[in-house]
């Protein structure tokens, strides 16, 4: 009973969006340069998918999406674990870290574009660095914020390092990790698509801004739409992901 | 100045150093990657020009008119959510959709309904940093404890008194902070409006340095970006301590856009 007042609740949360589409229907129904009826969105979407168009643009956006992240993920996990534990190194690097992070992410696209050209090595490229920087940081504050009295105990059994890495630091870092991680992914999405829309390279942003160069404003929409419910796709599984990874996390009892 | 400080800049001169000496040892070699002592050069004469001043000027100006519309926008809605329940049943559903839409989504439909102009750039400022600003006005307004009101009937204030001495107060935190993550945010995407439509501007100059293929200047701007930022990022810090003494625990904002 509970679960269907909830469900009910959401779908009246709806009732502006669905009401805002309907009028929009009715007031602007023909094919506009500016604001098509969402009907025509939907013919749009559906010419591109009949050309394949629309997968390959979904399945190159996530691709490179996913890569970039993966790569930044384990690069600022491992980075941030050695800057971390390290503390000359982590003060030596603080001024610079700080810098890099406050450069923001969509000017490193044209850096990267001078350098490497239009490739897809460079579309990963620039994920990777402009994501690395929220997940290291986070990573590192992981690591300064384990108690110095954790590292006595870990001392006082004479934990390898190996032990002391895998008992102490992972478990201590890991929430901060997922954390950085979730502050990365709708970074990763906007890098992504501002490069396919700057590059003009396969993808969502690509089709995008093609359809607008062509003035196919249906297509803007409809891949507007679409680019939405990819993104609350990837929300929802990585909410999914962060679940399960943390679902005993923090341990509640002490054992 | 401490001793940290101090590594923590020797960090960032040793890291140009580095740069600087693998550039000229050939060690790495990019066509277009210029040292650092060039960037500065190329710096340096881009300061004497009027043009780099309007280009900054014409950034900051719609970030901070995107963001004032922005704010005002994102303040009355978000107070109205948190007052009325009635509209938050109506509505909170269709803003948990549309909120995570990201901001460069934009502003493909901006160019299509504005062309290369100003109100293209601002509606792609406005809607990513409008949701900071309503989601922490609401939230805000919507986590003041029940002992506020009890203050309040005990003091026995008037209603606007209540407003103005009790409730603005403590709701304020928490206003500021999305304030303040959506100005930072606001600069980044009038910069990303600039390179992907409205041509004036830093972002403009940025992608317009690139396609000619000239580097040195493409480094200085970038890294005047770099320094708005930061500057920027600064003088909200030191605002809202000043402001809400005590309130504000300087904590790292996620960057998000």
């Amino acid at each position: 009973m509970k679960k269907i007042s909830h469900y009910f609740s959401l779908c009246v949360g709806l009732v502006p969006l669905v009401l805002l589409l309907g009028l929009w229907q009715i007031f602007s129904d023909k094919p506009s340069p500016h604001f098509p009826a969402p009907s025509y969105w939907f013919v749009a979407i559906h010419q591109i998918f009949i050309h394949g168009q629309l997968l390959d643009s979904i399945w190159n956006t996530i691709w490179t999406f996913l890569v970039g992240l993966l790569i930044a993920a384990s690069c600022g996990f491992v980075l941030g674990i050695l800057i971390g534990m390290n503390t000359s190194v982590k003060n030596w690097t603080s001024y610079l870290l700080e810098a890099f992070r406050s450069l923001p992410p969509p000017v490193i696209i044209p850096i990267a574009v001078l350098l490497m050209g239009y490739s897809s090595s460079m579309k990963i490229a620039v994920i990777a660095i402009a994501t690395l920087w929220p997940i290291l940081l986070n990573v590192i504050a992981g690591v300064s914020q384990i108690s110095l009295s954790v590292i006595d105990a870990s001392k006082s059994l004479q934990l390898s390092r190996k032990d002391m890495l895998i008992k102490i630091v992972f478990p201590a870092v890991l929430p901060f990790f997922i954390l950085g991680i979730r502050v990365a992914i709708p970074l990763a999405i906007v890098i992504t698509l501002l490069i396919e829309m700057l590059t003009g390279m396969v993808g969502l942003g690509g089709i995008m801004i093609a359809g607008q160069r062509n003035y196919n404003s249906a297509q803007v929409f409809g891949v507007l739409v679409i680019v939405g419910l990819v993104g609350l796709g990837i929300n929802l599984f990585s909410q999914f992901i962060e679940n399960r990874v943390l679902k005993n996390w923090p341990p509640k009892k002490s054992f | 100045m401490t001793s940290s400080a101090l590594k923590g800049l020797g960090g960032v001169v040793f890291f140009l150093l580095a740069w600087e000496l693998f550039i000229y040892s050939a060690v790495i070699h990019f066509e277009y990657l210029p040292p650092p002592s060039k960037i500065c050069i190329a710096w340096l004469s881009l300061v004497q020009q009027q043009k780099y001043w309007l280009e900054i000027s014409h950034t900051l100006f719609a970030a901070v008119l995107g963001w004032l519309i922005a704010s005002f926008i994102g303040i009355v809605l978000g107070a109205a959510l948190a007052i009325s329940k009635r509209f938050r049943q109506f509505s909170l559903t269709t803003i948990e959709v549309l909120r995570p839409l990201p901001g460069v989504a934009f502003a493909p439909v901006g160019l299509l309904l504005f062309g290369f102009s100003l109100n293209m750039e601002l509606t792609v400022i406005c809607l990513p940093t409008l949701w900071p600003i309503l989601m922490n006005t609401m939230a805000g307004i919507l986590n003041l404890s029940k002992k506020l009101e009890e203050v309040v009937n005990i003091l026995h204030l008037t209603p606007t008194e209540a407003i103005r001495k009790i409730y603005f107060p403590a709701a304020a935190t928490s206003v500021l902070v999305g304030l303040r993550i959506s100005l930072s945010l606001a600069v980044v995407m009038a910069v990303v409006a600039e390179m992907i439509g409205n041509p004036e501007g830093l972002g403009y100059a940025i992608v317009r340095e690139q396609q000619a293929m000239n580097p040195n200047d493409m480094f200085a701007y970038i890294f005047t970006v770099g320094c708005i930022g930061i500057c920027i990022n600064y003088l909200l810090s030191q605002l809202a301590i000043y402001i809400l003494p005590g309130q504000f625990l300087r904590k790292d904002i996620a960057q998000t856009i």
